[in-house]
């Protein structure tokens, strides 16, 4: 009995705690819905009087929906896959190879995990500049400058992408590289048709990661590109002062309220939300697979 | 003796073999380890010291000793108002996020039925979490509640505001803004369970059949099994807040200086070096306080 009480009171927590979770979004959705009374309105808490689809249209103007939304789509997944070649790569060099040097490198591996980013921005960001003043290319502003770090797996967690793929690979019997190098499979091959073809679901798992971190991240987004670039997320980070510029400049009669960051909020985030509705189990997947709450 | 001579050359050749192998998969994240990395991580040191200004022949640099750094902390008020602002946001939610997630997954791992379904519910912040959109619900949380919480009003609060009033805020601004702190610990949650299963159920039998009750089997056996588990999430909670620019002040002001090249990159880097040494430091603290004490683990054996 004592047990059963025990199961339900768990059970409550959860549903509790789970609703707290939850009530951001859930607020999110009946606020975008409010009409610019039902927000003033003190009586009206979650649900709207007067539903209204119109606050989506005017988020969606303002953020370039159409735009920021592919830009943005095929700026994460094409980092995502430049991501997970060379996270794929690295892991499996420390996963087969015993060289020299391999435990210091592991260990920066992990050091620039912790090294927080900000620190390296700006011998970066003189880089990119000095390449402009010396060979006269302008990468700043484009999406080269993530790319390049990206294939040289500086790319965002990086270390995590690369322990996930470590940690699989080493579940590959070693024997099968040896049996195809036998017969006569050189590196790449080997890398490839053993342990990249049997890691296929490690594979999307690792891609899935680099692109929801890649979509979310606009600290490095946003110096880099410098608003060049229009991403959903840098677009959500200026969507207050856009707003009421655009509606200055219009007449003056939109007040920006929650009903319209609301509705931009989650207009952002719909595409992550729809992905996740189908790929969960690999996100939760990947994170469990890093192995590093220890082997 | 020619017969080891062989021996040991063909072991150093099978050896070269998987050094250069094992260079050439490494060869693009080294050179992007020492490019993107290792010299820009010691350039801001050096920068830290230094006026930078930018012109047409690119960058003039020139040695300033430790004005930047003066200015910092005496001249300017911004930054030491905005890293106390950041800290008094990293270190209590890492606590709570910490703890919370600790609590969460010994739930979840105690139930059967419905376990997926919460571990979805509880993972999916993180895949729509960023700083833009946690500023806009954090900013929504503060303008729902009006200018004055009523939090502010309760009995306990107002104790705590009468001995300190920095203390009140912060707790104030804790209970508001809940809901996000619980959103950042999607992952920890998972790595918390994944720990937690690999625990051996014999130990916690053998434990019952000493009498240990639930309380005592939570502090001698889970949580000193689970304490490395409980450091790499530490770490990543630091690493996670201390990254999340527009809820952190110190980071969004480093920001603003780093897209302005024209001048104050010295600055920056004297700033971005002070905060950077700053989330280290606590990373470390983490370090020290989740370590293993060996002698302690000893004296349960012995004694």
């Amino acid at each position: 009995m004592a047990k059963k009480i025990g199961k339900l009171t768990i059970y409550f927590l959860l549903v509790c705690i789970g609703y707290i979770y939850l009530e951001p979004l859930i607020k999110m959705v009946s606020m975008a819905i409010m009409s610019s009374d039902d927000i003033i309105d003190p009586a009206v808490e979650w649900i709207a009087r007067k539903p209204t689809f119109d606050n989506f249209k005017i988020a969606a103007s303002v953020l370039k929906v159409k735009k920021s939304m592919i830009t943005s789509l095929v700026f994460s997944a094409s980092i995502a896959v430049l991501q997970t070649i060379v996270s794929a790569m690295t892991g499996y060099a420390l996963s087969r190879f015993k060289f020299s040097g391999k435990k210091f490198w592991f260990t920066m591996i992990l050091f620039t995990f912790i090294m927080p980013v900000t620190v390296l921005m700006i011998p970066r960001l003189m880089i990119f500049v000095g390449i402009r003043t010396v060979f006269g290319i302008q990468l700043l502003g484009t999406p080269i400058p993530q790319a390049l770090m990206a294939v040289l797996g500086q790319g965002i967690n990086g270390t995590i992408l690369i322990l996930i793929f470590w940690n699989f690979f080493n579940m590959i019997p070693y024997t099968l590289d040896e049996a195809a190098m036998i017969d006569g499979a050189g590196p790449f091959r080997v890398f490839y048709h053993i342990a990249v073809r049997l890691s296929l679901s490690t594979v999307l798992i690792v891609f899935l990661l680099a692109f929801v971190w890649n979509w979310n991240e606009t600290y490095q987004a946003a110096t880099y590109l410098g608003g060049k670039l229009e991403l959903m997320p840098l677009k959500l980070a200026s969507f207050d002062a856009v707003f009421n510029s655009e509606s200055a400049s219009a007449g003056g009669d939109l007040k920006l309220n929650e009903a319209y960051k609301m509705a931009a909020t989650l207009i952002s985030i719909a595409p992550l939300l729809i992905l996740y509705a189908f790929v969960q189990k690999q996100f939760i997947q990947g994170i469990e697979n890093t192995g590093i709450t220890g082997e | 003796m020619a017969n080891q001579k062989k021996k040991k050359k063909r072991k150093s050749s099978f050896q070269r073999r998987q050094n250069r192998l094992g260079y050439l998969f490494m060869a693009p994240w080294i050179i992007g380890f020492i490019v993107f990395a290792f010299i820009p991580f010691f350039m801001t040191f050096y920068l830290s010291f230094t006026d930078v200004k930018q012109d047409i022949n690119g960058f003039n640099i020139t040695f300033a000793g430790i004005k930047n750094y003066r200015e910092a902390f005496f001249v300017n008020p911004d930054f030491t108002i905005n890293l106390g602002s950041s800290l008094a946001m990293i270190i209590p939610y890492t606590v709570i996020i910490v703890i919370m997630s600790f609590i969460l997954a010994m739930m979840l791992n105690s139930i059967q039925k419905g376990k997926s379904l919460f571990r979805t519910i509880y993972f999916l912040p993180v895949v729509v979490l960023s700083g833009p959109v946690m500023y806009q619900l954090m900013d929504l949380t503060t303008e729902a509640e009006g200018q004055t919480s009523k939090l502010e009003y309760t009995f306990v609060v107002r104790m705590i505001a009468s001995y300190s009033q920095d203390i009140a805020d912060v707790l104030v601004s804790l209970f508001e803004n809940l809901s996000t702190i619980l959103w950042f610990t999607g992952i920890p949650i998972v790595l918390f369970i994944n720990g937690l299963q690999k625990i051996n159920p014999s130990m916690f039998e053998a434990a019952r059949i000493d009498s240990a009750t639930s309380w005592q089997i939570l502090w001698k056996i889970i949580i000193p099994i689970i304490r490395p588990t409980a450091l790499i999430v530490t770490i990543f909670t630091i690493v996670q807040l201390g990254a999340m620019d527009k809820i952190n002040a110190v980071l969004d002001q480093i920001q603003q200086m780093t897209s302005n090249t024209a001048g104050g990159l010295g600055y920056a880097a004297a700033l971005s070096w002070i905060y950077s040494i700053i989330i280290l430091a606590i990373i470390g603290l983490a370090v020290l306080l989740f370590r293993e004490r060996k002698t302690k683990i000893k004296h349960y054996i012995w004694g």
